[in-house]
C-alpha cells in the first residue's frame, strides 16, 4: 500500500517536472521570438545619405522631418540585432544576423520618416521594399523582394531584384533605371528624360503619356511587354520582337526607319507631335502598344 | 648569280653591296628575275615602313610583359631559358629595334582571336538556315503560356520558364521578308554550366546554402537566355538587333552575380 503511494507521489512528481519543464521552455521560446520595437533617431542637414541593409524583412519608407531620419526597426527575435552608424549626413542601418537565426527569426522591419530630399538605399533579400513621396536619388535592390516606389519626382530611381515584382506609380521626372531577370514590371504614370525597364522572363506593362520628352527604352527577353497611352500622346514609337507578335491598336504615321521593319514583328511610327522616343524591344515576348 | 643567292645574301645587299661588281651582278640578275624583283620590292618596302615607325609608337612595357607571361603560361617559353636568352622586355632603346615587328604581330594574333570567338559560331549563309535541332539535356517541355509567365520558377520547373512565345509560334517558322530567319532555335531549357557559373554556385552552397537552389534555378534561366539568343544571331549573323537581345542576356547574367556578390557575404 505504501509502496503504491510512493510510486504515485513519484509519477506525480514526474508529471509536474515536466510541465513545469515546458512552461519554462515555452516562455525562453516566446522570450527567444518575442518581437522588439526600437527606435533609432538621427539629425541631419540637406541632402542626407540613408542606406538600409538587412536580410529579411521589410523596409518601407516615408517622408518626415526635414533635419531628422527616425527608424523604427522591427525585429522578430533576439537572433538579430540592428548595426546603426552616423558619420556626419550618411546614416547606415543594417541588420546583424547573430548565430541560428533563420529566416523567420531574423527578420527585421524597418520603417523610417526621413527628408524628402534625401539620398535613400535599400536592400533586402525578401522585402518587400517601398518608398514614397520623395525627392532624393534612390536605390532599391532586392532577390525577392516586392518594390513598390510611389508619387516620387525629381530624382534617380534605381530598382533591381532577381525574382521580385517592380511597381512604380505616380514617378515624375526621373531618372529611371529598373532591372529584373524574372520579376514583372509595372509603371503607372511614370515619366522622366530617361525611363529604362529591362526583364528577362518578366513582364513590362507601362501606362501613362511617355512625357517629358523622355527616352524610354524597355526591353525583355521573353516577357510580354505592353503599354498603354493617352489619345494626345506625342511620341516616336519604335517596337520590335525578334520571334514574338508585335501590334498597335491605334494608328500610327509610319516613318523611315534605317531598320527593316517586318510586318507583325515590328514597327515604327510616331503619334502627336513625337516629342519623346520610345523603344520596346524583346526577344521572344509579344509588344502590344494600346491606347485608353 | 643564281636566286638562291640573291635570296640569302639580300637583307645586307640592300644595305650596300661590299663592291661594284657584287653589285651589278645582283642589279643584273633582279632586272631579269621578276621573281627576285619582286622579293626586292616588298622587301624595300618593310624596311621604309619599319623607319617610319616612331619610337613613340613603341608599345609600353606592360605589353611586352604580358606577352612574355602569357607565352610563360602557355609553355612555349620557360624562366630558365628567358634569362640568358633574347629578352622580350626592352631593356635599352637600342634593343627596340629588333622587337619592332611584335607589336603588329600581337595586334593580328588578338584580332584574330576576337574575330574567332565572335565568329566561331556563325554560319555563312542566314537564310535556308533550317533550325538546329534541339541540344538538349533534359526534355524540353512545352508549358502553358500564362503558367509560364506567371509563376516563378522552381527547380523543378526550371525548363517551362520564359519562351512560351516559341512554343506558341512553333519553330519551323517561314523566313521573313527581311532574309531573316525569325523562328528562334528551340530553347534549350538546360543549359550547360561554365567553370566560372560552377564556382560561384560553390560559393552561394557555403556561404548561403539555403539560397542555393534559387540562384541555381535563375543561373539556368539566364544561360538558357543566352544560349537561345546565341542560337538566334548564329543563324542570323548580321541582324544587330539579335546582337543586342544577346548582349542583354548576358546583362542579365551580369544583373545575377552582382546581386549575389551584394546579397551573399
Amino acid at each position: 500500500m505504501a509502496g503504491q503511494q510512493g510510486a504515485g507521489l513519484l509519477e506525480t512528481r514526474i508529471h509536474s517536472t515536466i510541465v513545469v519543464t515546458l512552461v519554462v521552455a515555452t516562455c525562453l521560446a516566446s522570450a527567444a521570438l518575442a518581437e522588439t520595437k526600437k527606435e533609432y533617431r538621427f539629425t541631419v542637414g540637406p541632402n542626407a545619405n540613408i542606406s538600409v541593409d538587412t536580410q529579411y524583412g521589410g523596409i518601407s519608407v516615408h517622408p518626415g522631418s526635414s533635419t531628422e531620419v527616425v527608424v523604427t526597426a522591427i525585429l522578430k527575435s533576439d537572433s538579430v540585432e540592428v548595426d546603426q552608424q552616423q558619420n556626419g549626413n550618411r546614416i547606415e542601418i543594417a541588420s546583424h544576423l547573430l548565430q541560428g537565426a533563420t529566416e523567420k527569426t531574423g527578420q527585421v522591419n524597418y520603417e523610417l520618416l526621413i527628408p524628402a530630399d534625401a539620398t535613400l538605399s535599400l536592400h533586402s533579400s525578401t522585402g518587400p521594399l517601398s518608398a514614397d513621396h520623395l525627392q532624393g536619388d534612390m536605390t532599391l535592390e532586392g532577390t525577392d523582394a516586392a518594390v513598390n516606389i510611389s508619387n516620387v519626382e525629381n530624382g534617380h530611381v534605381h530598382v533591381r531584384t532577381m525574382r521580385g515584382p517592380i511597381t512604380l506609380t505616380n514617378v515624375r521626372n526621373g531618372h529611371v533605371e529598373i532591372a529584373s531577370i524574372s520579376g514583372n514590371m509595372q509603371m503607372k504614370a511614370v515619366t522622366g528624360p530617361v525611363v529604362q525597364a529591362n526583364s528577362g522572363s518578366g513582364k513590362i506593362s507601362y501606362d501613362g503619356d511617355f512625357g517629358l520628352s523622355g527616352d524610354y527604352k524597355f526591353t525583355t527577353h521573353s516577357g510580354d511587354i505592353e503599354a498603354l497611352v493617352p489619345q494626345d500622346v506625342s511620341a516616336d514609337f519604335r517596337a520590335h520582337s525578334m520571334v514574338g507578335r508585335v501590334q498597335h491598336d491605334f494608328p500610327l504615321q509610319s516613318k523611315h526607319s534605317r531598320f527593316p521593319v517586318e510586318l507583325g514583328r515590328s514597327f515604327f511610327g510616331s503619334a502627336g507631335k513625337a516629342a519623346s522616343e520610345v523603344v520596346l524591344r524583346s526577344f521572344s515576348g509579344r509588344i502590344r502598344l494600346k491606347q485608353h | 648569280m643564281t636566286c638562291s643567292d640573291v635570296q640569302q645574301l639580300l637583307p645586307e645587299l640592300l644595305d650596300g653591296a661590299p663592291d661594284a661588281a657584287f653589285q651589278a651582278a645582283f642589279d643584273s640578275h633582279v632586272e631579269t628575275c621578276p621573281d627576285c624583283a619582286g622579293l626586292v620590292s616588298d622587301l624595300k618596302l618593310i624596311t621604309s615602313q619599319a623607319h617610319d615607325l616612331a619610337e613613340t609608337d613603341e608599345p609600353p612595357t606592360r605589353v611586352w610583359v604580358n606577352i612574355a607571361a602569357q607565352l610563360r603560361a602557355e609553355g612555349l617559353i620557360r624562366e630558365e631559358e628567358t634569362a640568358p636568352g633574347p629578352v622580350l622586355v626592352p631593356s635599352s632603346p637600342r634593343r627596340r629595334w629588333s622587337a619592332w615587328w611584335l607589336a603588329p604581330v600581337a595586334a593580328a594574333l588578338l584580332a584574330a582571336g576576337s574575330y574567332v570567338v565572335s565568329h566561331k559560331s556563325a554560319q555563312p549563309i542566314a537564310q535556308n538556315v533550317p533550325p538546329p535541332q534541339p541540344v538538349q539535356s533534359a526534355p524540353m517541355q512545352s508549358a502553358p503560356v500564362e503558367s509560364a509567365k506567371t509563376d516563378i520558377p522552381t527547380p523543378s520547373s526550371t525548363s517551362v520558364v520564359a519562351s512560351s512565345r516559341v512554343a506558341e509560334q512553333g519553330p519551323q517558322e517561314v523566313a521573313t521578308k527581311s532574309g531573316h530567319s525569325a523562328s528562334a532555335p528551340p530553347r534549350v531549357v538546360s543549359a550547360p554550366s561554365s567553370k566560372e557559373d560552377q564556382q560561384f554556385l560553390s560559393m552561394v552552397s557555403t556561404l548561403a546554402p539555403s539560397s542555393r537552389a534559387t540562384y541555381e534555378n535563375q543561373l539556368q534561366v539566364v544561360n538558357a537566355d543566352i544560349q537561345e539568343t546565341q542560337a538566334y544571331v548564329d543563324q542570323n549573323p548580321g541582324d544587330a538587333d539579335a546582337r543586342q537581345h544577346l548582349m542583354d542576356a548576358y546583362q542579365q547574367k551580369a544583373l545575377l552575380y552582382q546581386i549575389a556578390m551584394d546579397r551573399i557575404q
